[in-house]
Formats: structure tokens, C-alpha cells, sequence
């Protein structure tokens, strides 16, 4: 093709090559980590929390190529400049009751139902709201979702402190009704550099993973100058193992804890790992209270004991740090040790019926509606105690625990802000004894929706708190409503943040070389938090049928009542006769002039001359016009 | 042709006269060239793409056998080679994941649950509320915001050929959207009408499985337009059969053996259209199957039903290596020296094409001149001698059709 070039070419491309390497050599290298936690659930389901970690050095995110980084992602994140974004999607709701209220996956991982999107932007402040509803459809046609919708300024707010603190960069919304399915997680997972083909995410079992009761499949991306761009995908499912094949201790015993491995979860086994992955790790963790039930027993809590064994022997085991007398222990698994010859199947078999708990929340946040009818109603939230202090603190009663509500509320929902009302224990507070600090954004109609963020200030004494709210429904326009709107609208959750209290946990690092980076977002400093119920409003909906009836009737009554008068009052029968007659005698214009022309004039009586006259002047302009013509034709010919 | 319009081109280098007279030229040739360049378009381009839009327009769980019937279709033409990027697929509820659903994450369209329809690899384009007449009419005529992604948009050229398929409850000339909206006959006609004028497509291929869905090919006029209906008008479609263990119907009558003829196919085979149109049987449809076939100029018999269905392209081989966008500039070189029969075609299409340009290109000085002379001081006696010009043309014609 073209010869001369291409020597010097080569010669930079060898240049460039020999400049990747010495890179990547000083340990800039985009990796990729792909996880898996197991844990038995009190309430005899199970627990699967898929962590898969990419990251890119900035200096390869400034390129264009990537090797296992994503490049739909890098792009995102250079174009919208984005700081921090979290996407989630979940189908269900984490029970904080029975599933933990008081651990990293709890606060990290429990998401309020459908899709939840908040970014942080490294934008001026002007520009951000632009920035975001790009991003929104970006998103959206990333991962097959209507985030679209979040566009819209009656959909986003921009919280300062309830959600997280910041300096006004940030925008949150969520849309409690979007379905969440399989078409979303394929592009999730085609982000993976294996996908679902090798490694951990071969267990990704479509049937299986949406029968769990929750599933929440979330993207975190946080990017700065320092350390690049990092991406965490993470998978948190609660299935129902398939007792079937578990073998029945004791068939009478209802609280029997249900055997079973990975292959009674995925119904699939784990052969190998993605081999571009840098680690690939399964763990299995196993709750305090269980580690402490063990202990008691008078057994130490190694793979097999007591109480219950483990199917194949972990590679280590980890115990957590802290100063309580129990921990929670975890077993390490190495996929790399495991080949489709002899695949991984970790399980748990339970040797005795076992009952215990998991660490909550210090209080349970719940909400509801109050009031009936179509025009006014409550939102109540409610606090309940879990006395978790007492066990932390001892049982001092002049203590507080610091509480944070964030809550946003469509506008067609009118929240009346100055109704606050504040109960502990059953009396009426005045608001200024438990509230420190409020912050409210009013909604208007159309344009903003409200915005609540509230820090509460609880006595620790209390047994139960509830805080109630007036609002009018108002009414929406008749394009607004949505094909189903006899269902009811959705109010997002709202959040509850526990500042005092922090739900890491640490394990100890063997090895420094490969951290573990699910491990690591345990160790993170993490507040607790829990989101509520989504609520269900219903607002008046019209019969959207019924204009249309109406139009249609009065529109035939009073076609009907002036047709028939206007016939009585108007019409003349003999006159039209004529008229009929005469017209049929008549004959047109144009004939007439025609027959004038071609000099056939026959009866009529008066004016020839100037209907001549006429004719004369049409062939005169006739000419006229082709005279021109032709003059054109020749002058421009010429 | 070509002297009125190089005239025209020299107009404005006499503009005492030359206005009135390009006016005048103008009246006389404006038809002429429009009709022209129509000419030059419609041999056209090759046909070098395929793309499909497929729609489910029905909400709730009862209707759960459209979102089967979709995702039916949208199985088949990736089978037969058509990529998840030239797809639109529109769902306006999600059965695979409802809480009604007892098998999550499938779909089936058979009582036998052989098939999983909503296997591990599919793409939604639109769904859940996005599913409205404005989106649809948005996506084929490709009028969206700037910040829609592209896989949301239909991106099809002038050698596209592209399959609609839409499925829903439906009435004489009307499709109903997610029960709260209606897409008329003639939103649709005017779609594709807007789709021809774009260049959006060469050859476009409407099937629709609802009831007297032929009564919503009425107001078509666009041509390379082919259309297949499941009923006729005072016709209903009906559903196929019921599956007990999810408890409504999977699939409807026509979509079936739709699908029965398909399953026969593989990305090879040269079943024609009329084979397709031909295997419909009334008696098992419960309908009679309308064709619209007046605005498509090849015989049924000679296109393939890949042409639709699938993406089966002519590969053009060329002797010599690919050299990169050096190549662009002197592609009829290339073609040249890759003895190939195809190569006279493509520089015959390039010949047409080119001369299309010229002659928009002349069309253009022609209305230069006329605005320019507008924007003069004497534009009133302008629109004047044109109305008159006008009044005399009518006069002549009248005069001649005598």
C-alpha cells in the first residue's frame, strides 16, 4: 500500500510499546478482582454478596485504550466529570429485622427497592444540573433502564447533608418503580472483562438469582487524581436454598437451618477463575452469634465443629478485630486452586437446630400513611428500639443517639412542612427539643420536588418514637398520569442515618500484596444506615374516558338541537325547487367563454362585445408571455 | 434540462430582468427537477443494512403473550443475524421479572417450556412507561433529544431494510398503546412517509399481530413499503393456546406460525417472502392474513425473507488488500481492478448519486436568486409579476385543456 511511511512508524510504535511496559512495570496496571461472599441468614435463607473490582490508573484513563477496564465507563466518567456515582438496582427489601441492621453489608449493600442514582460532579456548580440529566440518559441506555426519568427537576434533588455530606456537586434520585431484571444485568455484566463466561460470575444463574427474595445489583465509581478511576460492581442476593436435598435432622423442628452449597444456590459449580482477574476469592462468613454459640459449646470455631461443617476445607481463616469477647469468623477459599476437574462447591451442612441473630440497627425504621381519602393524608416514621445502646454503652438514661431522616417526596404529594409533630413514647414533644438541625426544601408544583433533611436527637431511654406529616394530594395534569395510574404513586424511600454509629468491620490482612478489596469496604468507616418502605399514594384519578364521553354527547345534542332548528326556521322548500331547476339550466362559465371564442355566439342577449374584448387581451398577454420566454431562452442560450 | 439551469446559475449577473425571469424559469422547472431528482433516488442505494424494530405496545400481566410474541421475534432475527445494536426493542411492561411470574426471568412463548425467550442476552431499548406513540414515532423518524444514547435510536440509512413489528390490542385503524394511548393509521403513514422523505430506509417491511390490524395499513402511501396484517377488517386475532402453570396465553395465533415457519430457517436458506405469506392458513389463524403489497416494486417470489428477517448481505470481494481510508477517495479505482460484476453497479449508483447532487446543486442557485431579489427593494413588484405570471399559466393550461 504505501511502503515508504512505514518503517518510521514502526519504529514509534515499537517506542510506544517499549513505554507500556516500562508503565506498566512501575505498577500502573489496570486490575480486576472478582469476589464472593456466603453467609447462612438467621431465617434459614442465604446470603450472596458478588464484589468485582476494576480499576485504572489515571494514567491509562487519560488514553483511549484499556485492557480490562471498561472503556463505555472511562468515557462516562471523563466526559460528565464525575467524582463519585453510585447506580443500584433492587428488586425486594432488605429485612433489617431478621438479616442485620448493624453490618457493612447492611449499610452498604441494602438498597431501597427499583433504582436509586445519586453522582457527585467535579464540575462548577452551574453546570450540574445539565451534566446530570446527560448522564441520566447516558445511563440509561447503558444498562437498559428508564433512569431517564430521573432527568426531569421534579425527579432529583441536591441534599447537602442528609444523604452525604457535600458541597452542593451532588444530585440523588430514585425511581421506586422501575422493574429490575435480566436485561439489566447483562450490560452489568458485560463490563466484567470475562463476563459471565469464567470466574465467579459463571454462578450468575439468571432463574435462580430473581427468585431470591432481594436482589440488588449496584455500580460504584469513584474517580480522582490520585488513584485513577475504580469501579465496584457488586451483586447482593437472599435466596432460599433448595431444601430438598439438605438432609432432615429433625423433620418436627421447624427452626432447622437448611444445608447447602453453592450448587443448591446457582445450581452451579465454581470451576476456575476469569483468568485476567488478579485475585479470585470466596468466603464464607459466618455471624458472631453463631461463633459465640460455638464457643460456648467448648469447641473452637475451625471448618468443622459442633455445630456445623463446611464441605471442603478453606484455605484460611479469618477471625475479626475487635475488643467484644465474640467475633465473627470467616473461611477463605482460593479459586485459583480449582479447575473444571475438581470444581468448588462450598456449603454449609448444620449439624444441630440452631437459633440465633443478627446485630440491628439501634432502632427500626418504618413508615407509613395515616388518613384516608383522596385529599389529605400523613406520612408517619416511626422509630423503634432495639436497645442496642445498652449492649454498647451500658444503661446510662441520660444519653442521646443522633438520628438523620433524609427524605425527598414528589410534588403532587404536598407535604406540609410546620405540621411536624414529634412523639416519644406516646407524648408530644415540642420540636425543638429533639430536632438540632432541619433543613427543608419546599416542592413547587411542577418543577421541584420536596426535600426533607432532618437531625434527630433521641433520648436513649426511648422505646419508640414517631414523627408525623400533613400533606394535600394534588392533581396532576391529564398527560401526566400513567398508563396505570389506578395503582397508586410511589414515594422514594427516605434514609435514616445512625452518625454515631459505625458498622465496619475488620479482618486481618495476610496478605499485603493481594487485598482483598471486599474485605477492604468492610474495614471502611461506614455509618449506619437503613432506608424505609417505599409508600404507595393513591391520588385521585379521573376517568380518563369521561371527556370524551361528554365531548361526544353534548357535541350530538347540540348538533341535533340546532340542525333541527335551524331546518324549521331557515329552510324553504319551494325556493330550493327553483334553485334546482335553475341550475340545471344553467350553464358554466368557462363553456360559455369557449364557445364565445370560437365565434359560436348563439342567444344571449347582451354584453358580446366585452366578453371579445377580453379574449383579445388573454391571447394578447398569451403571447406576451412566450415572447418572453423565448427571448430568455435565446439570451441565455447565447 | 441542463440549460435552463446553468441560466439560472447566471442569473444574478443581470439582475434587471433576471429576477422575474429565474421567477418565471423557476414556475417552469421547479416541477420538472423535483420529479428528477425523485428518479435518481429511487434506484438508490444498495441494500447494505438491516435493522428491526420491535414492539409490544401492552401493559399487565393478561398480556403477558405480546411480550411473548415480541421477544419471540426478537429471538429469531438475531438468530437469523441481525445484532442486539440494529434492534429496537420496545417492552411496555416487564413479565419476566413480575411477581406473578412463577418461572423469574423467563419467558416462554409454548406451554412445553422448551424455549426460555428472555434468555441471558437481552437488550431492552424502551420499556415500562417509555413505551408511548411519541417514542415510537420518535424512534422511526429520528427526532430525539440530544442526550438520547444511540442505542435508543434508530440509526438505518437509505440501504436499510428494516422489519416493524408490532403487537397489541388494537381496532379499526387504531393500535392501542399501553391502554391509554392510540397510534392511528395515519401517525403511521406519516412515520413512514417522514421515514422515505429521511432516507431512513429502502425497503420496510410492517407486520402487526393484532385485531383488523390490516385496517392499519390504509393510509400508507410510501413506496418500498410492504405490509402483512393478522386480520382483516371486522376480524379479531386470537391467542394461540394457554399455559396452565403460568396461567394466561403465551402466544397469539399468527405469531405462532409465524414463528412455526421460522424455526424451519437458518441464516442460509432462501425461503421467499410468498413461502412466508403463503404458509399462513386461515383456518388455523381464525383470521385472514393481510397483505399490502401495491407499494413494493419486487416480486414476493424473488426476495428472500432474510431480506427482512435476518442480515444476509452481498459481500463485495475485492482482489487487492485493504488500505485504509486512502481508499475512500478513489474507491472506483478499487472497484476497477477487483474484476467483479458488482463493482459497474456501484459506480453506476455513484454516477446517479453525483448527478442527484448537480442537480440539487442548480436548484439551489435558482432559489439563491429568487431570495436574492426578495431581499431588494423591488420585491413587492417581484410577487406581483409572479402572481401574474401565475394567473396566466392557469389561464394557459385552462385555455389548452379545452
Amino acid at each position: 500500500m504505501a511502503p515508504p511511511p512505514s518503517p518510521p512508524r514502526n519504529l514509534r510504535r515499537l517506542l510506544l510499546l517499549l513505554l507500556v511496559a516500562a508503565a506498566a512495570a512501575a505498577g500502573e496496571e489496570e486490575e480486576f478482582t472478582e469476589e464472593l461472599l456466603l453467609r447462612p441468614l438467621p431465617d434459614r435463607k442465604a446470603l450472596a454478596h458478588f464484589h468485582f473490582r476494576t480499576s485504572a490508573p489515571l494514567s491509562a484513563a487519560a488514553g483511549r485504550h484499556h485492557h480490562v477496564f471498561p472503556k463505555a465507563i472511562a468515557q462516562l466518567v471523563q466526559q460528565f466529570h464525575i467524582s463519585d456515582l453510585e447506580l443500584s438496582f433492587t428488586q425486594g427489601r432488605w429485612n433489617y429485622e431478621q438479616w442485620g441492621g448493624y453490618d457493612p453489608m447492611s449499610t452498604n449493600y441494602a438498597k431501597p427497592p427499583g433504582v436509586e442514582l445519586w453522582a457527585a460532579f467535579d464540575l462548577p456548580l452551574g453546570e450540574i444540573d445539565a451534566t446530570w440529566k446527560n448522564l441520566t440518559h447516558t445511563l440509561s441506555g447503558l444498562f437498559c433502564a428508564s433512569i431517564n426519568f430521573l432527568e426531569s427537576s421534579t425527579a432529583f434533588s441536591a441534599p447537602r447533608w442528609g444523604f452525604k455530606l457535600n458541597e452542593g456537586n451532588l444530585r440523588y434520585g430514585a425511581l421506586p418503580r422501575e422493574a429490575v431484571c435480566t436485561e439489566n444485568l447483562t450490560p452489568w455484566l458485560k463490563l466484567l472483562p470475562c463476563r459471565d463466561k469464567a470466574g465467579i460470575a459463571s454462578l450468575l444463574f439468571r432463574p435462580s438469582i430473581y427468585k431470591g427474595y432481594y436482589h440488588s445489583q449496584k455500580l460504584k465509581l469513584t474517580s480522582s487524581q490520585s488513584f485513577g478511576i475504580v469501579i465496584d460492581q457488586t451483586l447482593t442476593v437472599v435466596l432460599q436454598p433448595d431444601t430438598f436435598r439438605g438432609k432432615q435432622l429433625h423433620s418436627t423442628d421447624g427452626q432447622l437451618q437448611p444445608s447447602w452449597s453453592m450448587k443448591d444456590l446457582f445450581h452451579r459449580k465454581l470451576s476456575g477463575k476469569c483468568l485476567v482477574s488478579k485475585s479470585s476469592r470466596v468466603f464464607l462468613e459466618i455471624e458472631k452469634d453463631v461463633v459465640d454459640k460455638i464457643g460456648k459449646s467448648g469447641t473452637e470455631a475451625s471448618w468443622t465443629n459442633e455445630l456445623f461443617v463446611l464441605s471442603t476445607a478453606p484455605d484460611r481463616m479469618l477471625k475479626e478485630l475487635n475488643n467484644m469477647d465474640a467475633q465473627s469468623s470467616l473461611y477463605e477459599y482460593d479459586v485459583t486452586k480449582y479447575n473444571n476437574d475438581k470444581p468448588l462447591d462450598v456449603g454449609i451442612t448444620w449439624k444441630l437446630p440452631l437459633i440465633w441473630s443478627c446485630t440491628p440497627a439501634p432502632y427500626h425504621a418504618n413508615r407509613f400513611l395515616m388518613g384516608s381519602g383522596n385529599e389529605r393524608g400523613s406520612i408517619a416514621l416511626s422509630f423503634r428500639s432495639t436497645n442496642l445502646h445498652n449492649q454498647l454503652f451500658g444503661s446510662s438514661d441520660d444519653c442521646s443517639i443522633k438520628a438523620v431522616v433524609f427524605q425527598v417526596v414528589p410534588w403532587y404529594v404536598r407535604v406540609y412542612y410546620h405540621s411536624l409533630q414529634i412523639f416519644i413514647d406516646g407524648n408530644s414533644k415540642a420540636i425543638s427539643d429533639v430536632v438540632d438541625k432541619i433543613h427543608v426544601t419546599p416542592s413547587e408544583d411542577k418543577l421541584l420536588p420536596g426535600s426533607l433533611e432532618m437531625l434527630l436527637r433521641l433520648p436513649c431511654g426511648m422505646q419508640a418514637a414517631t414523627l408525623s406529616l400533613d400533606f394535600d394530594k394534588g392533581f396532576l395534569h391529564i398527560d401526566e398520569y400513567p398508563p396505570d395510574a389506578n395503582q397508586g404513586f410511589d414515594i422514594p424511600s427516605a434514609l435514616v442515618t445512625f452518625p454515631e454509629f459505625n458498622s465496619s468491620r475488620s479482618y486481618p490482612e495476610t496478605d499485603t500484596l493481594l487485598v482483598s478489596p471486599l474485605l477492604q469496604t468492610f474495614k471502611e468507616d461506614s455509618v449506619v444506615k437503613s432506608y424505609t418502605e417505599v409508600l404507595l399514594v393513591p391520588l385521585t384519578t379521573p376517568d380518563f374516558s369521561m371527556p370524551y364521553n361528554v365531548i361526544t354527547f353534548t357535541c350530538t345534542v347540540l348538533a341535533l338541537y340546532f340542525g333541527s332548528l335551524l331546518n324549521a326556521l331557515r329552510r324553504r322548500i319551494g325556493e330550493e325547487e327553483r334553485e334546482l331547476k335553475k341550475a340545471a339550466a344553467k350553464r358554466g362559465l368557462i363553456p360559455l367563454l369557449i364557445a364565445k371564442l370560437r365565434g359560436k355566439v348563439g342567444p344571449p342577449p347582451q354584453g358580446s362585445s366585452p366578453t371579445s374584448l377580453v379574449s383579445t387581451k388573454l391571447l394578447l398577454k398569451v403571447v406576451f408571455v412566450a415572447v418572453v420566454a423565448i427571448t430568455f431562452h435565446y439570451l441565455s442560450n447565447s | 434540462m441542463a440549460a435552463p439551469g446553468r441560466g439560472g446559475i447566471r442569473g444574478p449577473s443581470r439582475p434587471s430582468r433576471g429576477g422575474i425571469l429565474a421567477l418565471l424559469m423557476l414556475l417552469f422547472f421547479s416541477a420538472c427537477s423535483s420529479t428528477a431528482t425523485a428518479a435518481a433516488a429511487s434506484p438508490g442505494e444498495m441494500h447494505n443494512n438491516n435493522w428491526a424494530v420491535l414492539v409490544c405496545t401492552s401493559r399487565f400481566w393478561f398480556n403477558y403473550r405480546h411480550m411473548a410474541n415480541t421477544l419471540s421475534l426478537y429471538r429469531t432475527v438475531k438468530r437469523l443475524g441481525i445484532p442486539d445494536e440494529r434492534i429496537i426493542l420496545m417492552l411496555a411492561d416487564d413479565m419476566a421479572c413480575n411477581p406473578r411470574n412463577n418461572y423469574p426471568a423467563q419467558v416462554f412463548n409454548n406451554e412445553n417450556h422448551q424455549l426460555n425467550l428472555y434468555g441471558d442476552n437481552v437488550e431492552v431499548d424502551y420499556r415500562g412507561y417509555e413505551v408511548t406513540v411519541e417514542n415510537f414515532l420518535r424512534v422511526l423518524t429520528g427526532r430525539h433529544e440530544s442526550a438520547v444514547p444511540r442505542s435508543k435510536r434508530l440509526l438505518s440509512d437509505e440501504g436499510s431494510h428494516i422489519l416493524l413489528y408490532m403487537t397489541g390490542h388494537g381496532g379499526d385503524e387504531f393500535l392501542k398503546f399501553q391502554d391509554s394511548e392510540e397510534l392511528q393509521s395515519h401517525d403511521l403513514a406519516d412515520a413512514v412517509k417522514q421515514m422515505k422523505e429521511k432516507h431512513r430506509f429502502k425497503e420496510l417491511l410492517i407486520m402487526v399481530d393484532t385485531c383488523q390490524a390490516a385496517t392499519l395499513f390504509s393510509q400508507l402511501q410510501s413506496p418500498g413499503v410492504l405490509a402483512i396484517g393478522s386480520s382483516m377488517k371486522g376480524e379479531n386475532s386470537y391467542s394461540h393456546h394457554l399455559d396452565s402453570d403460568i396461567g394466561v396465553s403465551v402466544v397469539d395465533r399468527f405469531t405462532f406460525y409465524t414463528l412455526a415457519f421460522f424455526e424451519k430457517l437458518n441464516m442460509y436458506s432462501n425461503a421467499s417472502l410468498s413461502s412466508l405469506f403463503n404458509s399462513y392458513n386461515p383456518s388455523l389463524l381464525m383470521s385472514t392474513a393481510y397483505y399490502r403489497m401495491d407499494l413494493y416494486e419486487r416480486s414476493l417470489n424473488e426476495v428472500p425473507v432474510t431480506n427482512f428477517f435476518g442480515s444476509v448481505m452481498k459481500t463485495v470481494h475485492t482482489e487487492s488488500a485493504y488500505s485504509g481510508f486512502l481508499a475512500a477517495h478513489d474507491v472506483e479505482t478499487i472497484l476497477s481492478t477487483g474484476d467483479i460484476p458488482l463493482g459497474h453497479d456501484i459506480s453506476e449508483r455513484r454516477s446517479n448519486i453525483e448527478e442527484m447532487k448537480e442537480e440539487q446543486l442548480r436548484s439551489h442557485g435558482w432559489t439563491d436568486v429568487l431570495l436574492e431579489q426578495l431581499d431588494g427593494k423591488n420585491a413587492d413588484t417581484i410577487v406581483m409579476y409572479g402572481l401574474g405570471t401565475m394567473g396566466i399559466l392557469l389561464a394557459i393550461s385552462t385555455w389548452l385543456s379545452m
